[in-house]
């Protein structure tokens, strides 16, 4: 018991050390984002036309057809478990790409919605303060989404077998997409009208 | 001689100017009436002024021993941290001013991570330091260890959600953050060194290290807080019209 005890007790003075570097590593490793956080943000602009190319350009069909159930269930009937795991991690991961762009389109937008809450036009203003709320949801809904992709990368098999509510997510995530991108297109006619 | 003479005076430049700094800081605040924006930032600042008096008096006077000072640091020191957490929660207040859902959601996640890295804290606290001998004061810099993990924690989360979210930071809130978060990840760094080495080099050395980021801090603080806001930026790329389709089509996606 009392050797226990000290092989115990050694074990742990062996990790003190180690436990204060860490302790100096989370505080350098803060340190160094403080310092480039504060860096970015004297250069921070809004890139509204960045904003708008990133939302046109998503294929939201190629994104549906990514995360698409039946497509999933054909491919699982029709090919080798090991083959579906590998098709099935490059899927999940081109789907959490395309995520991950309409979160950082969302993020553009938001910025650009919280520039017209700053205007002098109330109308402006008021729509600024909308567009900025949804923005900020969509980016927390892609955010979800991401979460999910990235468990269907990791897990390919467990992901679509025990936990089903996922699909659902997949498809709630698709739906977005699938707005998102009728919004890009209007964008464009709405482009194409202005310039006629 | 002239080494240790150079030491000293470095050493009571670093630690009494960032009191006259802030001394100048309370008042910036006072002045452009931020006190009311950032109550509890005004209180910190005072508080700090306030407990420097006597802990400059008892480092000066000849009959008290280190342990005496060790005991009014200590005692200083736990409101110091409870106050500080407190500016965390004005800040994060300040961040998610614009938006309604955001005060709601972002806090409460916020909150999640807080209780991630209360836990945290409280692991790398008790097992980081060598010396583990129940001592009220060594209890109190393990509390300030674990506070520092989690107050580090909290600014790097909101400086990071704001990037993320794309959330535009007024600029006092900035400076605030921005000074708090170095001041408590040095905080945090020599704290833990502290208990590991405790030789007179070292501790004279950490000494100067903390009073250095204090100056820097206090800098960062005034330097903001004086340095009128940024116009925001320019929408006259964007009409209206545009902003409101845009709404419109946001709105039909986070419906869904």
């Amino acid at each position: 018991m009392e050797q226990g005890a000290s092989t115990l007790g050694q074990a742990l003075i062996g990790r003190v050390p180690i436990a204060t570097w860490t302790l100096v590593a989370i505080a350098f490793f803060a340190l160094g984002i403080l310092v480039y956080v504060a860096l970015r943000n004297r250069t921070r602009r809004i890139d509204v036309e960045k904003a708008v190319q990133a939302f046109r350009s998503l294929d939201i069909e190629a994104f549906k057809n990514l995360v698409d159930s039946n497509e999933e269930a054909f491919l699982r009937d029709n090919l080798s478990p090991r083959k579906f795991r590998e098709i099935k991690r490059q899927r999940a991961w081109t789907a959490f790409l395309y995520a991950w762009e309409a979160g950082r389109a969302a993020t553009a937008l938001a910025k650009v919605g919280q520039a017209a809450q700053r205007s002098s036009d109330p109308e402006t203003a008021a729509s600024g303060l909308q567009l900025a709320e949804n923005a900020f949801r969509l980016r927390l809904q892609t955010m979800r989404a991401c979460l999910y992709l990235l468990t269907g990368i990791l897990l390919p098999e467990l992901h679509s077998r025990s936990i089903p509510p996922l699909v659902d997510q997949y498809e709630r995530a698709a739906e977005t997409l699938v707005r998102l991108g009728r919004f890009a297109y209007g964008g464009s006619e709405l482009g194409r009208s202005k310039g006629a | 001689m002239l080494l240790l003479n150079w030491h000293k005076v470095l050493f009571y430049f670093l630690w009494i100017s960032p009191h006259m700094l802030l001394v100048v800081l309370a008042v910036v605040l006072y002045r452009r009436r931020l006190y009311r924006e950032f109550p509890c930032f005004f209180a910190y600042v005072l508080y700090e002024i306030a407990e420097f008096i006597p802990l400059l008096t008892l480092y000066s006077i000849e009959g008290v021993i280190g342990k005496q000072y060790e005991y009014v640091f200590s005692a200083t020191l736990i409101l110091s941290v409870a106050l500080r957490f407190g500016v965390i929660d004005e800040i994060s207040r300040d961040l998610f001013r614009e938006s309604q859902f955001l005060k709601v959601a972002a806090r409460r996640l916020l909150k999640c991570v807080a209780g991630l890295l209360l836990i945290m804290g409280l692991v790398l606290a008790v097992y980081a330091p060598g010396n583990n001998s129940v001592r009220w004061h060594i209890g109190v810099s393990v509390v300030n260890r674990g506070a520092a993990i989690v107050q580090c924690g909290l600014l790097l989360s909101l400086l990071l959600s704001s990037r993320f979210l794309g959330l535009s930071w007024r600029r006092p809130a900035f400076g605030i953050a921005l000074g708090l978060g170095i001041l408590t990840s040095v905080d945090l760094a020599t704290s833990a060194v502290r208990a590991e080495f405790a030789g007179a080099a070292t501790r004279e050395f950490l000494n100067l290290l903390v009073t250095g980021a204090a100056f820097v801090c206090v800098s960062i603080w005034i330097g903001y807080l004086l340095v009128p806001e940024l116009k925001p930026a320019s929408l006259a790329v964007v009409s209206g019209d545009e902003v409101e389709t845009w709404n419109k089509e946001l709105q039909h996606l986070v419906r869904h």
